[in-house]
Order: C-alpha cells, then sequence, then structure tokens
C-alpha cells in the first residue's frame, strides 16, 4: 500500500515537473495553447507509459539487482526502500529547484539496495550487474550529445535547405503545424521512458510469478501513466506557463528540431530499455539548436547545474536507499 | 510557485530587442534635438531648455538598457555574435546618444541672435544627421529579421547597403560641417563669445554623426566577424 502511494506520488511529480518542461518549448513557440497542450501531454504521457513503457520498467526493476536470486522479502523491502529514498530526494531537489533526474534518482535508489544487500551478505558484490549499470551511466553521458547533435543537424538542414528557398515566413507556417506533431512525439516519448522511474519498483512487488520468476503487469504501467497525466493536468500546467513565458525565442522551427531530436532520443532509449533523463536530453538538442544558429542565447551555466545535481543524486539517493532498506531488514 | 525543478533557464538572456530599443531611443534624440534648434532660431528659450530636459531623460533611460546588457550579457551566455564585438557596438550607439545629449545642454550656454543664412547652413547639417539617423535606424529594423534567418547572407547583405549609406551621408556631413566652420571663422562682425559657442555646436554636432557611422560600421563588423 504504501509502495503504491509513494509510486503514485513519484508518478505524479514526473508528469508536474518533467513532463511540464518537455512540453515547455511547445507552449514558448506558441504552437499550441496551454490547454491544448495538458490534453495532449497528459493522453500521450498516458499512451507511452502503457504501451511503450515496459523495457525501462524491466531494466530498472531486475536489469540492476539480480532479485531471482533474493529472498522475495527482501526484494520487496529494497524496492520499497528504493522507491521512498528516490520519492523523498525529488521532493526535495523540487523544493530546492535543483535540475536532477528523476531517472538518476530512481537508478540511483535501486543500485543503493543492491549494495544495501550486498553489505548483509545476501548477494556477491560480482551479482550486481554492473555491466548494465555501467551501459545506463554511459547513456546518460550519450543522450544529450545525441540530442544535441540530431538537433543541430535538423535545424542545419531547416536553415540551408528550407530558409534559403521558401523563405522564413511560410517555412514557420509549415513548422507550426509539425511542431503539434513533435509535442505528441515528445509526451510519449517522455512517457515510455520515465514511467519506470516510479513505477518499475512497483514490478516485482506484484509481478512475481508462483514459480518465482518476476513479470512486468500491464496494470503498473497504466497505473504509472495516471499518475503523470495527473500531475501534469493538476501542476505541470503552473510549470509550462512559467518556463514557457520564459521561451520568447523559439519559433516553429528551432522548437520542432529541439522537440524532434529530444523524442527521437528518448524512444531509441526506451527501445533498448535504458534509463535516461528527458529533460537533460532536451537541453542537449536546445544546445545544439544553438550550435546551428538558431537562439539569439543559449545559457550554458546551466549544463554546470545539471553536472552539478548528476553527482549529487547518485550518491545520496544510494545512501538513503541504503539506509532506509537497513532498517526494513532489521526491524521488519 | 515554490515546488517546481525546470531547465528552462537553458534559454538565456537574449540582448539583440534591448539593443534595437536603445537604438530607437538614440535615434528619437537626434529627433528632439533637431526640434530644440527650430525652438533656437524662434527665440524660444524655454522651449529650448524643456527639450534638452527631454533630451536627458531619453538619454537616461537608454543608459539603463545600456547598463541592462551590460550586466546580463555574460560569459556563459552562448549568443549567435561575439559577446564582445556586441559590446563595442552598443558602446559606439550609446555615443549617438551622449553626444545628443551634450550638444543640447550646449544650447542653453548663452542665446545667440543668429543671422538667416548662417542659421540655414545649421539647418542642413541637422537634417542630414536626420537622414544619416534614420537610415541608421533601417540598418536596425533589420535586427528581427536577421535573428528569423538565423542571419542569413542576403539579410546581412542588405544590412551592409544601409552601413555604406550612413557612411556616405556622414560624409556629407563632414563637408556640411567644413563649409559652417569657415563661415563662422570668417565671420568678423560676430561677437567672439557667439563664434565660439557656434563652432563647439558644430564639432559636437559632428560627433553625433560619426558615432552614427562608427556605430553602423561596428554593427557590420559584428555582424561578419561571426
Amino acid at each position: 500500500m504504501l509502495a503504491i502511494v509513494v509510486s503514485f506520488y513519484v508518478a505524479w511529480n514526473i508528469g508536474a515537473n518533467d513532463a511540464a518542461n518537455s512540453m515547455a518549448t511547445s507552449y514558448g513557440s506558441r504552437a499550441l495553447t496551454l490547454k491544448q497542450i495538458i490534453f495532449v501531454c497528459a493522453i500521450l504521457e498516458f499512451l507511452g507509459a502503457s504501451i511503450y513503457g515496459k523495457n525501462v520498467v524491466k531494466t530498472i526493476a531486475k536489469g540492476i539487482v539480480p532479485i531471482e536470486t533474493l529472498d522475495p522479502h527482501f526484494v520487496v523491502y529494497g524496492m520499497i526502500a528504493a522507491l521512498l529514498s528516490a520519492g523523498l530526494w525529488i521532493t526535495i531537489a523540487t523544493y530546492l529547484h535543483l535540475p536532477i533526474s528523476t531517472t538518476h534518482s530512481i537508478v540511483g535508489a535501486v543500485l543503493g539496495f543492491g549494495v544495501a544487500a550486498v553489505s548483509q551478505k545476501h548477494l556477491e558484490l560480482s551479482m550486481i550487474n554492473w555491466a548494465e549499470v555501467s551501459r545506463i551511466a554511459l547513456s546518460w553521458l550519450v543522450s544529450p550529445i545525441a540530442g544535441a547533435t540530431l538537433a543541430f543537424t535538423i535545424f542545419y538542414a531547416i536553415r540551408f535547405l528550407l530558409f534559403q528557398r521558401f523563405g522564413v515566413e511560410s517555412v514557420e507556417r509549415v513548422f507550426r503545424y509539425l511542431q503539434v506533431f513533435t509535442a505528441c512525439y515528445v509526451a510519449f516519448a517522455h512517457g515510455s521512458n520515465d514511467v519506470a522511474n516510479a513505477v518499475a519498483p512497483l514490478a516485482p512487488i506484484f509481478g512475481r510469478t508462483l514459480e518465482g520468476y518476476y513479470e512486468i503487469p500491464r496494470e503498473i504501467l497504466i497505473f504509472g501513466g495516471i499518475g503523470i497525466a495527473a500531475g501534469v493536468a493538476t501542476w505541470g500546467y503552473r510549470v509550462i506557463k512559467m518556463v514557457g513565458e520564459n521561451i520568447t525565442q523559439l519559433t516553429f522551427s528551432r522548437g520542432f528540431s529541439a522537440e524532434f531530436a529530444t523524442a527521437t532520443t528518448v524512444l531509441s532509449a526506451s527501445t533498448l530499455g535504458l534509463p535516461i533523463s528527458t529533460t537533460h536530453t532536451l537541453v542537449g538538442s536546445v544546445i545544439g539548436v544553438g550550435l546551428a544558429g538558431g537562439l539569439t542565447s543559449v545559457n550554458i551555466k546551466v549544463v554546470q547545474k545539471i553536472i552539478f545535481s548528476w553527482i549529487l543524486t547518485l550518491p545520496i539517493t544510494m545512501l538513503l536507499s541504503i539506509g532506509v532498506y537497513t532498517v526494513m531488514v532489521v526491524f521488519l | 510557485m515554490r515546488f517546481f525543478r525546470s531547465v528552462g533557464e537553458i534559454f538565456g538572456y537574449s540582448p539583440f530587442k534591448p539593443l534595437v530599443e536603445h537604438a530607437i531611443l538614440c535615434g528619437r534624440a537626434v529627433g528632439l534635438l533637431q526640434k530644440q534648434f527650430e525652438a533656437y532660431k524662434r527665440s524660444d528659450f524655454p522651449a529650448v531648455e524643456k527639450l534638452r530636459d527631454e533630451i536627458d531623460e531619453l538619454e537616461s533611460e537608454a543608459d539603463k538598457i545600456k547598463g541592462e546588457i551590460r550586466t546580463k550579457v555574460s560569459r556563459s551566455l552562448m549568443l549567435p555574435v561575439d559577446r564582445h564585438d556586441l559590446l563595442e557596438f552598443l558602446k559606439v550607439q550609446d555615443e549617438i546618444i551622449n553626444n545628443c545629449e551634450h550638444v543640447g545642454h550646449m544650447l542653453t550656454f548663452r542665446k545667440v541672435k543668429i543671422k538667416e543664412s548662417l542659421f540655414a547652413e545649421f539647418e542642413v547639417l541637422l537634417s542630414k544627421i536626420m537622414e544619416c539617423a534614420n537610415e541608421y535606424e533601417g540598418m536596425i529594423a533589420h535586427v528581427q529579421k536577421l535573428i528569423e534567418t538565423s542571419f542569413d547572407k542576403r539579410e546581412v547583405e542588405k544590412v551592409i547597403e544601409h552601413v555604406e549609406e550612413v557612411e556616405r551621408l556622414e560624409h556629407v556631413c563632414d563637408m556640411i560641417q567644413i563649409g559652417l566652420h569657415t563661415t563662422l571663422f570668417n565671420s568678423e562682425d560676430l561677437h567672439p563669445l557667439d563664434v565660439h559657442i557656434m563652432e563647439a555646436w558644430v564639432v559636437h554636432l559632428g560627433y553625433i554623426a560619426n558615432a552614427i557611422a562608427r556605430a553602423a560600421d561596428r554593427f557590420r563588423l559584428m555582424l561578419q566577424s561571426r
């Protein structure tokens, strides 16, 4: 029960902040009205989560810690500990306006649970899937760069193939409609990747088969999708409005480039089962558009802030999770 | 609203709109200066002083914009033009309005009864400076389009045409100034102090035209060294 509540809260927070950040560019260029964005975003986040969220859930739920070799009770404790830690850190970071990633939080927390299990001799250190952990860590580095490269290429092509041939006004007019498509694309991609941050720990709690295997019940994906959609609808609109109103330099073609690059990167990661940060990828994509000469001002300082919160998030969520898990094992 | 996380800050401060606003203030100051000379011609000295104050106000407004741009364009911003070029351009553009302010004050220092023929020469100079300023504003009006097209070559070429026209007009102003100086220094019938103050006007009016031309040149340089 506790797990469900915390999971819903994390999903809500993801909808309220991360989904909203991803949609703010659509509001910034005024491709859609706020109401349209909320509507489109809630529906497509839900669809992305419930249809395409499984791969990433699988990675976080059982790709890092070999839960099948552990006592099911410890697995439940571990997953609850991970959820609580991630939820707590996300709350603190949100309050402090730190641009942390919920993805990094949950991965750190689950890894913390694994390390705690090792320290209590329930697991060998080598049993933790370090190959998968490093693959995930690498993807965190690669995803913003991929976003930047893709966005750079797209906007560069728009600039030299379309602007020069057809003139800026007519090109922008077409991209107004295309940006509606990319807004949906981003919401779907975001849902498919980030739902795992909230519901992956539920999978081992509810998905254990009689034979002792763990499956990913579709219901938890739907549950996560609802949580995210609720976050968008009840709080996300404020974030979209606030962030979007400060984005004055985005035209439709530039918004399209950043969004298309972000969504493609994130959806590819979802296909590969890699949990990545959508907002960090978006930052990479915006820089890509800037490098292609599309923006009048890009604040590189944000990159520093992101790296800082990266370095902060992993140890903090790991330590929190180790602490909560140990307490649960000792006292329950 | 306290409870949020955002990466929206990635979109940094854009100095271009304020730059355009600053340029428009410069153009308006030149216009007011022209009016101030008209008032002087009518010997309407209260109006002269009133216009001086209006120019002062524009100047302090421009100063605020300049200050804002200078503090907000930090090194962590990735701009489509060189930061140093941009600030240098702004500095020269600001000299336009600063010199307008100087002349505005100089007109209140001494009440001179000026001959019709001599004043006509001043009027020619002022209208040329105004023309120069209008051409400059025409150049600045391209900023929006430059940004939309990500500094498309054709757009840059249009700007350069304006710059060349500004430079031509500035040269015409120079010629008129030379004529005025010659007239002034050969007016034996004038009081030496009258000659002195009017000579100061001519010199500083020249500075205005000069600042317009140099700002245009800086603008061109900023675009070309991208």
